[in-house]
């Protein structure tokens, strides 16, 4: 998995876009109440967000096809993700 | 303003909008809103790092971003590592556009922050500026309320 910190889009290993995360919140993680599956749910929008972490592409390339408005959970230091920065943030 | 833009916040505040440049700002005052202008100033703390790599054989270039990325003979390093601040605006100077029948002391939500704080880090140097925040109204500014637990390194969405 690849992630850019500027646009916050996540890619596969290989390049294939998966999303662009879009949430205005600043939720802090650790707040949020745990559910049995691992996911969390945000009190804002009573969506589960999904941590990325032991997920491989291609589970995640399935889980966003099957719901493209999947909350998930990218941490910067996590072991099965790449950092991509390519260029600036254009602010419009 | 914030790439995102949505009509929402987490508190459902009074979301201030920012205009990023002269024409812009001058469409609001005429439409009645107050511009606390600011200039636009990049903190030596928000950084991003490249290296570029380049195949040997064809001479295609790669951006990297990560030291984790592995190392590959069929490439050679063509720019080594190097810190940048990784955002650009159109305009050197900003405001923050207030409505009229702003109350003094009402908080509010700053969707597009014109200062830069950090909003998420890593253990490899890296720093990204935070987006949005709230704040209260103190009758001449907005007092921006940095909370420095919002400097995190994880991203939610």
């Amino acid at each position: 998995m690849k992630f850019n910190p500027l646009t916050k889009e996540i890619y596969t290993d290989k390049g294939k876009f998966i999303k662009q995360m879009s949430c205005p919140y600043r939720m802090n993680w650790d707040d949020l109440e745990k559910s049995t599956d691992g996911s969390r749910k945000c009190v804002t929008c009573n969506h589960s967000i999904i941590d990325t972490e032991f997920l491989s592409d291609d589970e995640l390339v399935k889980m966003v096809k099957q719901n493209p408005e999947t909350c998930l959970k990218i941490d910067l230091n996590q072991t099965n993700i790449k950092i991509v920065t390519n260029g600036f943030l254009e602010q419009k | 303003m914030a790439f995102w833009s949505r009509n929402k916040n987490p508190k459902g505040l009074r979301i201030i909008k920012t205009a990023r440049d002269e024409k812009s700002i001058n469409k609001a005052v005429k439409n009645g809103f107050r511009a606390i202008v600011l200039k636009v100033e990049p903190s030596l703390e928000i950084r991003s790092k490249f290296s570029v790599i380049q195949n040997k054989k064809t001479g295609e270039v790669e951006t990297i971003g990560d030291y984790r990325t592995s190392n590959n003979e069929e490439f050679e390093t063509v720019i080594d590592w190097t810190f940048y601040y990784p955002y650009s605006f159109k305009s050197p100077f900003a405001a923050y556009l207030i409505p009229k029948d702003i109350k003094v002391g009402e908080r509010v939500y700053v969707e597009d922050l014109i200062e830069d704080y950090i909003g998420a880090s890593w253990n490899q140097g890296d720093a990204y500026r935070l987006e949005s925040c709230e704040a209260i109204w103190n009758g001449e500014n907005l007092e921006i309320l940095y909370d420095e637990s919002n400097n995190r390194s994880n991203f939610m969405g």
